[in-house]
């Protein structure tokens, strides 16, 4: 079977970082290159986190291209304290010997998938600024993209960053109000399912039983995100909200999907960045993605240790 | 004399073709390039009657750049071609340009002018701020190398045109035009409270057509219905030339009452999404983003605009 060409569009970040590894772990993907986006920490950190990860899975031949520095309309939001000041957590990896690529992240989405029409699969799990951006620039795109798979919003289940609100659409409302109604063929990971999916002490430790630079990584940024969770949320463990969005792209079975109208408010009340589906659709409009609404937690969580373990044991 | 380089960013339209006119006609100004948007007609639209009216005016050799197609995130008015024609330029029928635009975004183009000529250049934008918004996200460099922004649009103490309180440019994409006033790139802003006191009279029109020109006759034919639209609407007899006035600001800056204010557009989706208000009581305590013009001797700019039109059919620049 051809492997999907995956563009990640993402602001590492923790979870993005797994998601990062994740696609590197798996024969069923191949990660074609990297745009970054300011979101979990600073635009030129998510860019060197981004190289500092590929080169510490030995796969710094991956392009990366810094995008946006900050959101479209709104004021900028970092979020230091769910992913510590460098965005990786307790981890303490090298300086990146690699530089990023000339140009645009915006201007690598569009350059990719308008070559190479009907082929890309974009994953997209910080926020939408930099898909909306060369939406905007160059509209086909929306036709030429094979699909885009976004970690972003929450639906029935509440907020992470305000009451009602999930970060990446929080950070950048607008940019994800531009992707929802550009006719992409998208598929969303919000809050609803990622939430039940929880990385645990446990997980952790069978992962560390492999001596390993990719297990000792996982262990010093998940650490970080486990207090994180415990101090705020008080869960056990972290959701990875992220690499559950990458593994929908060639497991499907791991959620169970709704075809819903979804939007976002953008306007500028208490429900800012807000993502609601007209579930019983009032308004008439057609519906614009698929969302994942239920899911198989241990699916997807075997499938991370595995791939990680292998990861794990191929860098040992 | 040092004469100022210019781009105009415009979405023509009557008022822009005549601000280019304008802009050819004036010693003072070397005008480098047109970047094109969308706003009173389609950006495909704008770029030809762009491209049509450089021709016209022996200008032909002007780089244009076309632009965005659909504002930042509202969907676009559909009522742009009741006032300024089907065409654009009303019932002028320039001929088809056998020019084309150049093969880069009006937003590339605009970084890497800019970018190259750091504190050189001035952009008079004239439609939607959707290209200079996305430039200045796209280049985060790009605010603090832009020389100075003189913008049409919004309407202060004025009524709006297209709400009871929003101006066209501004409501046509106010999210764009809030991430421009608050880049911290200096603005002079030329909004309606001004604009509307330039009105040309079908007199004027007459006066310039005493030279027997293509250029006259153009202004003739574009500005016919725009006139007449006025008339119907709005009813008074004569047409403003809102984004003609941006250029007193380099060719008689005096006519112009300019006061430093912080002005901001409300883009919170309720009935004054797009209405663009001073900070007058400075109950904000924010600094003052940009020189709002509240006042023009209007007839003046008006005769001044006829001279150089008349200039510029004469042959003379």
């Amino acid at each position: 079977m051809n492997p999907k060409h995956i563009i990640l569009d993402t602001d590492p970040g923790i979870d993005d970082s797994l998601a990062m590894l994740l696609a590197l772990a798996s024969p069923e993907v191949q990660l074609v290159g990297i745009s970054t986006v300011h979101g979990n920490v600073s635009g030129e950190q998510v860019t060197k986190n981004a190289l500092a990860i590929l080169e510490l899975a030995g796969a710094s031949h991956i392009p990366v291209y810094k995008g946006c520095d900050v959101p479209l309309v709104k004021e900028p939001l970092i979020s230091p304290e769910t992913h510590g000041n460098t965005g990786l957590g307790y981890a303490q990896l090298p300086e990146p010997t690699a530089q990023p690529q000339a140009g645009h992240g915006s201007d690598y989405l569009i350059e990719q998938i308008m070559s190479r029409p009907g082929e890309i699969t974009l994953v997209a799990i910080g926020p939408l600024t930099n898909l909306a951006l060369a939406y905007r620039k160059e509209p086909r795109i929306a036709q030429n993209v094979k699909e885009v798979f976004i970690m972003g919003g929450a639906i029935q289940h509440p907020g992470n960053t305000t009451a009602l609100a999930e970060f990446n659409t929080y950070v950048d409302p607008h940019a994800a109000h531009i992707v929802f109604h550009s006719g992409m063929p998208i598929l969303l990971t919000p809050l609803d399912v990622t939430y039940s999916c929880i990385f645990t002490p446990d997980d952790l430790k069978r992962l560390q039983r492999i001596d390993s630079p990719i297990t000792k990584y996982i262990a010093d940024s998940t650490r970080f995100y486990m207090e994180f969770h415990d101090e705020y949320q008080s869960i056990a463990g972290c959701v990875i909200n992220d690499p559950m969005t990458l593994a929908l792209t060639f497991m499907p079975e791991i959620c169970d999907y709704q075809t819903l109208v979804v939007d976002v408010d953008i306007s500028t009340g208490v429900g800012l960045g807000n993502t609601f589906a007209d579930f019983y659709n009032y308004e008439k409009k057609p519906a614009n993605m698929q969302v994942a609404m239920s899911v198989r937690p241990r699916l997807f969580m075997e499938l991370f240790l595995e791939r990680m373990e292998k990861l794990a044991h191929s860098l040992s | 004399m040092s004469t100022k380089r210019i781009i105009i960013d415009t979405d023509p339209g009557v008022d822009d073709a005549l601000t280019f006119l304008l802009a050819l006609a004036s010693p003072e100004i070397q005008l480098e390039a047109l970047t094109t948007v969308q706003g009173n007609v389609s950006v495909e639209k704008a770029t030809r009657n762009a491209l049509s009216v450089l021709k016209l005016a022996g200008a032909g050799h002007i780089p244009v750049a076309q632009g965005c197609s659909h504002p930042l995130i509202k969907e676009p008015h559909k009522s742009g071609e009741a006032v300024h024609g089907s065409s654009g330029i009303g019932r002028s029928n320039l001929a088809s340009p056998k020019s084309a635009p150049m093969n880069l975004h009006a937003i590339d183009y605009l970084i890497e002018r800019v970018l190259a000529e750091r504190g050189e250049l001035s952009i008079f934008p004239i439609g939607p701020l959707t290209n200079i918004a996305l430039a200045i996200r796209k280049e985060p460099r790009f605010a603090k190398a832009v020389k100075e922004l003189v913008i049409m649009g919004g309407a202060i103490r004025s009524g709006g045109n297209v709400t009871p309180l929003a101006e066209f440019n501004i409501h046509e994409d106010p999210h764009a035009a809030h991430v421009v006033f608050n880049s911290g790139i200096p603005i002079t802003l030329i909004p309606l409270d001004v604009t509307y006191k330039c009105l040309l009279t079908a007199e004027d029109v007459e006066r310039l057509n005493r030279i027997d020109s293509p250029i006259a006759r153009f202004v003739r034919d574009a500005t016919a219905d725009y006139m007449a639209f006025y008339k119907q609407y709005e009813g008074f007899d004569g047409c403003a030339l809102h984004d003609p006035l941006t250029l007193a600001a380099i060719l008689a800056p005096e006519l112009l009452t300019l006061e430093e204010q912080h002005v901001d557009v409300d883009i919170s989706g309720g009935v004054s999404t797009g209405k663009t208000y001073a900070d007058f009581m400075k109950v904000t305590k924010k600094p003052a983003n940009m020189k709002v013009a509240l006042d023009v001797k209007g007839r003046e700019f008006v005769e001044l605009f006829i001279e150089r039109m008349e200039r510029l059919c004469a042959g003379v620049k």
